[in-house]
């Protein structure tokens, strides 16, 4: 028992005692005592409700913990599935910037691409030789074999230009079945004799069809850059050439002089 | 219950909601200026149809989907989700282009923490 309850006992006891009902200390302490009990039953109600809104206040910081967390987790999900569209969008204008810069038939550089790369060594005055390559008779192999034969041819002729024999910077599909070659830092001699050993390669390589081989000649025109001369100019040299060969006869190499 | 149709875009999807059975089908890609703005009314249309209805299904063909997007398909999943764990019918079929595998990885992607159906469907 400890001391409050004891005092509290005596009292108690004390004030039930008929040998001090008359005594005149008995109602004052009997109204003290009152105002006792009446103070410790609030202290007790202000402790228990001061506890209760201890408890909802920590169920409140732990639902705000645990509502963070499950936003924090939300979020990174966000940001994971979000970098992965950006790497699927990333790809996807990578190969849209190759498909604006190749022919989808041959793989080979476009004419943007090509008349890009010759711009760009020309301003930077590099010294370079040209070809505009042209298919011999490419019309009649559409015309008795069909537009998928003509694929075909232009395919391997494609094929074999790209092959690697030596100093051509860039091969590119030029027009239906034309290609330009460009060679930087070759004279014309030495241009001549890459084109020499193109013009036999295309023919080793041409594909067969149904048994027949679609044996296809290329002609070949040269030119090689002179100071200050401008892309325009260059090429008009080169289709000249072009022309040339396919007058002489074509199946061969002709160069602008 | 109405129905919602909202037209595509090249930036936003073509958007069906339609009754009798429950449905929302979603095709294109997402990236609109104001993502909230556009999902919100097929937010609140879904939760009015769980609210009456037992089934919902759920037919996605989205491709591209930007960061907004995201949260709000997010958002979209977790309602159903939570009306998958109250015993209602919810399902969801994520169609793909065969070709484009990353776009089912994107949709595995979602598909984890659910517990609802949920189907990831090549095309073509």
């Amino acid at each position: 028992m400890n001391a409050a309850s004891d005092s509290e006992t005596r009292i108690e006891a004390l004030l039930a005692d008929p040998a001090y009902a008359e005594h005149p200390m008995r109602e004052p302490l009997a109204q003290l005592y009152r105002q006792f009990q009446e103070q410790v039953r609030q202290l007790d109600r202000i402790t228990r409700i001061s506890d209760r809104y201890q408890n909802a206040a920590q169920r409140e910081a732990s639902s705000l913990t645990e509502r963070l967390n499950k936003h924090l987790k939300q979020v990174e999900k966000i940001a994971r599935i979000s970098d992965r569209y950006q790497a699927m969008l990333q790809d996807l204008n990578k190969r849209l910037e190759h498909e604006s810069t190749h022919d989808a038939l041959t793989g080979l550089a476009n004419r943007r691409l090509g008349l890009a790369r010759l711009s760009e060594l020309i301003a930077a005055d590099q010294p370079l030789s040209i070809a505009l390559v042209d298919v011999d008779h490419f019309k009649r192999v559409n015309d008795a074999f069909g537009h998928e034969a003509g694929d075909q041819a232009l395919t391997a002729v494609a094929h074999a230009l790209r092959d690697p024999l030596g100093g051509t910077e860039l091969v590119a599909r030029w027009g239906g079945e034309e290609f330009l070659l460009i060679w930087p830092q070759t004279d014309l001699a030495a241009a001549i004799e890459h084109a020499q050993a193109l013009r036999l390669a295309v023919p080793a390589q041409a594909p067969t069809l149904a048994g027949r081989t679609l044996r296809t000649t290329v002609s070949l025109g040269l030119a090689q850059r002179r100071d200050g001369e401008s892309v325009s100019q260059l090429l008009r040299r080169a289709d000249a050439a072009l022309y040339a060969a396919k007058d002489a006869g074509r199946d061969r190499v002709m160069a602008a002089q | 219950m109405t129905e919602l149709k909202i037209a595509g875009s090249t930036s936003t999807p073509t958007i069906e909601c339609t009754t009798q059975p429950a449905r929302v089908y979603m095709k294109g890609d997402s990236y609109p200026e104001n993502a909230f703005d556009l999902y919100q009314p097929v937010l609140q249309w879904m939760e009015a149809q769980l609210a009456s209805a037992d089934a919902l299904t759920m037919d996605l063909e989205l491709v591209y989907l930007n960061t907004s997007s995201v949260r709000i398909m997010m958002d979209l999943f977790d309602t159903l989700e939570e009306a998958h764990t109250s015993g209602r019918q919810v399902t969801v079929n994520w169609y793909y282009d065969a070709r484009n595998e990353r776009v089912a990885e994107l949709a595995g992607e979602f598909k984890e923490d659910l517990s609802l159906p949920f189907h990831i469907l090549p095309q073509g």
